[in-house]
């Protein structure tokens, strides 16, 4: 029953397997990324809970109903931190993150879901809070990275808001945004 | 309607960094053989196997059920694959049980593991792309919340990861072994995702857990103690949405309140002898503590202050080392589950709580959004 | 020890060649439509369980962004198979052995378009000794095909017949295409599809309550053989024929039966496997053949056969799910119409 036990080593050798995938971005996506490269961040809003979901899916999650452009509602490009952590890049093959960086749920104000992996700029990474209001900071047309509709990378924000730096305004008391922190 | 079930045998691989001594195969058959030979069965005897592990991207080997088929002895067998992401180890347990209480299968085989060192995690996790994080930066911002929401003293996840590596020397299929660790060399180790650090993560570790289910009437004519399955569940919870709690999320508290309520546990710190949670990151045991009904909201961190969840406390909790120790994602869960029955077997060996009788598996995925848990008793339900 | 249970809820989206579409908005509409004509919502699931494959995606965990087709919310028992779902079914009706819980809801979904699936299939295969050599699911197939048609059991006539029979066609003009590997033509290779589908399963009393002709599963079991093509006699199915039997196939006629057979031989091979006489409907659904979206294309063989009870008038089916190079998986799901 037992296999044989020998004392040479399993000899392994690298074997790099490369396939290649499209990523197609939905009609919705590309909708939100071309609104985004306007300027607006565009929600939706449930019709039956009310709650308003920033990217919008085409659907409320906790409804399951379908959404559509009928239901379009613009939030604000100002937002509280709900969350957050200072990552120190691990370097796996692929990897183009070299620096520590901020990474931070924000909820948008007039959004009810609150978005994630945003990149905070603009004050020493550990002086970063729960409850601080950031603003977004706009790519200009020429910053504007990768290709129009190009994927949902950084939840769509990054097609044209580089980052978010603190906007001055006080901090958001617990309460409110505790119910955000994912 | 139920056939009574139970753990009649159990094998794990000795976890490491890298097993460059075996093949994917061979490291399922390390603990496959140990399960079948503690069980007292041979391949024959076994109806299914139930396999669990995390994405196949992390080995680069799509849908390994098809190619592991005949390592398991699955010819003419049925093996299926379960995937629940980091929870996996233990659904794939809780498929397996619900195989045999059901009566449709007799004997099954489950079977847990990860390969990680012929792969890239990292990578993995972020589908090959650039700026993955990891999971650790995923949950670094819930544990920051909850320290922050429970007023936590700062020095309590090192404490967690000390206690989990300290217990550790005491299981000889442990990956890391750190007999000099203090909780101010954690304290003073670099972060990572910032609050937590390295030293309060857990290993990538090469690794497999497995254990043979069997019905009341195999367990009974077995000649080594049992342990009996009393309750299982899963819940998923949606990952995000406004409102959700991460932190302490819904679904496991209901995964819990369904195994206790099974079970007749009602008073979870009293009623359990050993927990075996899913604490990959230090904070997550308070955390745990707390979601699962041991102590109530924001009490967390004290049990662990007070050295309640040490070895000789009032609730052993990762008496094996836990996740912190050894980490192969796919059997991860499943260890818990493993570790759970053998406390309740009695044959624990050196980290063997002394006396325990009702034990607590549990395991967890996801954005902290799959549960798997079961109880675990001497005693026949 | 066994529970009545049935299948009382099928649908399936429409297959397209390239779904734009996120996964999840393609799944919402078949488990609607599966969930209405059940007669239930999804407050009324006790169990779901669903099927999906990362690496058909490229991206790990794509069943986590298709749980929200469930509306998880309150938290639900749920788990996941990274199989087709026909195996998600069959964790659903296990499940349902328990005595808890009457309804639980099984649904895959399977974006073939944005990866090159017979490229992406080797990566099925041993990752020591097979892999390597990269030898894609068609090649596989082809090999099997050959086995076949040396051994005298099937003609490359025979597999043109079944083409001709499902997409239409003369078979001797399809024996003048070219082929892609041979024996295989491209017409005896799957056309890839983009879809999903769902099944809502009911337990006794409550299937009777739920449909006027619920299909009763009357058996089902899977099997697997040795993965290495090399050790198998590949002109025998015998995973498939073992499931056949313990599900219970030869016990009464077969009306109809829905084979996830993805080449034309691999239909003449599960044929012969399941005892299936020429009198038997197969495919009349198109079959995997016509439309194959991988992770789902066996659950749509069992709700297909589920439908033909169901409304169809018919009294006993078959559906049939696979997995692995040349057939090396099988599951076979009997279902019964009072």
């Amino acid at each position: 029953m037992t296999d044989q036990q020998t004392d040479e080593k399993v000899a392994f050798m690298p074997q790099m397997v490369n396939l290649e995938y499209r990523i197609v971005t939905s009609p919705i996506h590309q909708r939100f990324d071309k609104q985004m490269r306007e300027g607006r961040i565009v929600g939706q809003k449930c019709p039956s809970c009310g709650l308003v979901f920033v990217p919008p899916k085409g659907f409320c999650p906790l409804c399951a109903i379908v959404m559509t452009e009928k239901d379009e509602v613009a939030v604000k490009d100002t937002a509280t931190v709900t969350s957050f952590t200072v990552i120190t890049p691990i370097q796996y093959q692929g990897q183009k993150e070299r620096e520590e960086y901020v990474l931070a749920n924000l909820i948008l104000d007039g959004a009810d879901s609150s978005i994630g992996q945003q990149r905070i700029e603009g004050i020493p990474h550990h002086d970063v809070r729960m409850g601080m209001r950031v603003k977004a900071v706009w790519a200009t047309p020429e910053e504007r990275a990768g290709e129009e509709g190009g994927g949902m990378r950084g939840w769509g924000l990054t097609a044209a808001v580089k980052h978010w730096e603190p906007s001055g305004e006080p901090d958001t008391p617990r309460e409110q945004y505790q119910e955000h922190i994912l | 309607m139920s056939v009574k079930t139970a753990v009649v045998g159990v094998g794990q691989t000795h976890h490491k960094k890298v097993r460059d001594d075996l093949s994917m195969a061979g490291l399922l058959r390390e603990a496959a053989i140990r399960a079948l030979e503690d069980a007292e069965m041979e391949w024959k005897d076994i109806d299914a196997v139930v396999i669990g592990k995390a994405p196949d991207p992390f080995e680069g080997v799509m849908m390994p059920e098809v190619y592991l088929a005949d390592a398991l002895g699955c010819a003419g067998k049925p093996i299926m694959r379960v995937h629940t992401a980091g929870s996996v180890g233990g659904s794939t347990a809780v498929v397996a049980t619900h195989l045999v209480q059901s009566g449709v299968r007799e004997r099954v085989l489950t079977i847990g593991f990860e390969k990680q060192s012929e792969g890239d995690t990292t990578w993995g996790l972020g589908g090959g792309r650039s700026g993955s994080v990891g999971a650790g930066g995923y949950f670094a911002p819930h544990m920051r919340a909850y320290i922050d929401r429970a007023n936590a003293p700062d020095y309590i996840g090192p404490a967690v990861a000390v206690k989990d590596r300290l217990n550790a020397l005491k299981n000889p299929y442990a990956h890391l072994k750190l007999p000099d660790i203090t909780i101010e060399q954690v304290m003073d180790s670099p972060y990572v995702w910032e609050p937590v650090r390295r030293l309060e993560s857990c290993p990538t570790s090469d690794g497999a857990a497995a254990m043979v289910l069997a019905s009341e009437k195999v367990a009974d004519a077995s000649s080594k103690p049992v342990a009996w399955v009393h309750a299982t569940a899963v819940r998923s919870e949606l990952g995000q949405f406004p409102g959700r709690d991460p932190v302490d999320p819904q679904g496991g508290r209901d995964c819990a309140a369904d195994v206790y309520g099974h079970a007749g546990i009602t008073d979870p710190i009293n009623d359990v002898d050993v927990l075996e949670c899913y604490v990959p990151f230090s904070w997550y045991e308070p955390m745990w503590l707390e979601n699962l009904g041991f102590a109530a909201e924001g009490e967390g961190w004290k049990l662990i202050e007070s050295e309640e969840t040490n070895f000789g406390g009032k609730l052993p909790t990762n008496v094996s080392g836990g996740v912190l120790s050894s980490n192969p994602i796919g059997a991860s869960g499943m260890l818990r589950f493993l570790e759970a029955a053998l406390q309740v077997r009695g044959m624990a060996g050196e980290h063997q709580v002394e006396g325990a009788k009702t034990a607590v598996g549990h395991a967890y995925g996801g954005a902290a959004q799959f549960f798997a848990m079961w109880v675990v008793r001497t005693e026949k339900p | 020890m066994t529970r009545d249970i049935a299948i009382v809820g099928y649908a399936s989206t429409p297959p397209q060649t390239e779904v734009r579409e996120t996964e999840t908005q393609m799944l919402f509409p078949a488990v609607n439509e599966a969930l209405e004509r059940a007669g239930v919502t999804r407050k009324d699931v006790g169990f779901t369980c669903s099927a999906s494959c990362d690496y058909l995606s490229g991206a790990p965990f794509a069943f986590v962004q298709t749980l929200e087709v469930t509306g998880a919310w309150p938290p639900i028992s749920e788990s996941h198979v990274e199989m087709d779902g026909a195996w998600a079914l069959y964790e659903a009706w296990v499940r349902l052995h328990h005595g808890d819980i009457d309804v639980a809801l099984a649904f895959a979904s399977g974006i073939t378009s944005r990866c090159n699936w017979r490229e992406v299939s080797s990566v099925q295969l041993d990752p020591y000794y097979l892999m390597p050599l990269w030898v894609d699911d068609v090649s596989l197939a082809a090999l099997q095909a050959q086995a076949l048609i040396g051994s005298g059991k099937i003609t490359e006539k025979a597999m043109a017949e079944v083409v001709a029979r499902i997409r239409g066609g003369d078979a001797a003009a399809l024996l003048d295409e070219p082929y892609v590997v041979e024996p295989l033509r491209a017409h005896d290779t799957p056309t890839m599809t983009d879809a999903g589908a769902a099944i809502i399963l009911a337990t006794g009393d409550k299937a009777r309550e739920l449909c006027e002709h619920p299909a009763w599963i009357a058996g089902i079991d899977h099997r697997s053989e040795a993965h290495y093509p090399g050790v198998r006699d590949l002109t025998l199915s015998n995973a498939a024929r073992i499931a056949g039997e313990q599900a219970g196939v030869g016990k009464g006629p077969i009306e109809v039966a829905e084979l996830a057979a993805q080449f034309s031989h691999e239909e003449l091979l599960l044929r012969e496997a399941l005892g299936l006489g020429a009198d038997v409907d197969v495919n009349p659904s198109g079959g995997t053949l016509a439309s194959n979206p991988v992770t789902v294309s066996g659950l749509i063989r069992i709700g297909e056969a589920a439908n033909a009870i169901i409304d169809g008038g018919r009294k006993r089916t078959l559906g049939h799910a696979s997995a692995g190079p040349c057939l090396q998986q099988n599951l076979v799901c009997v279902l019964e119409g009072d």
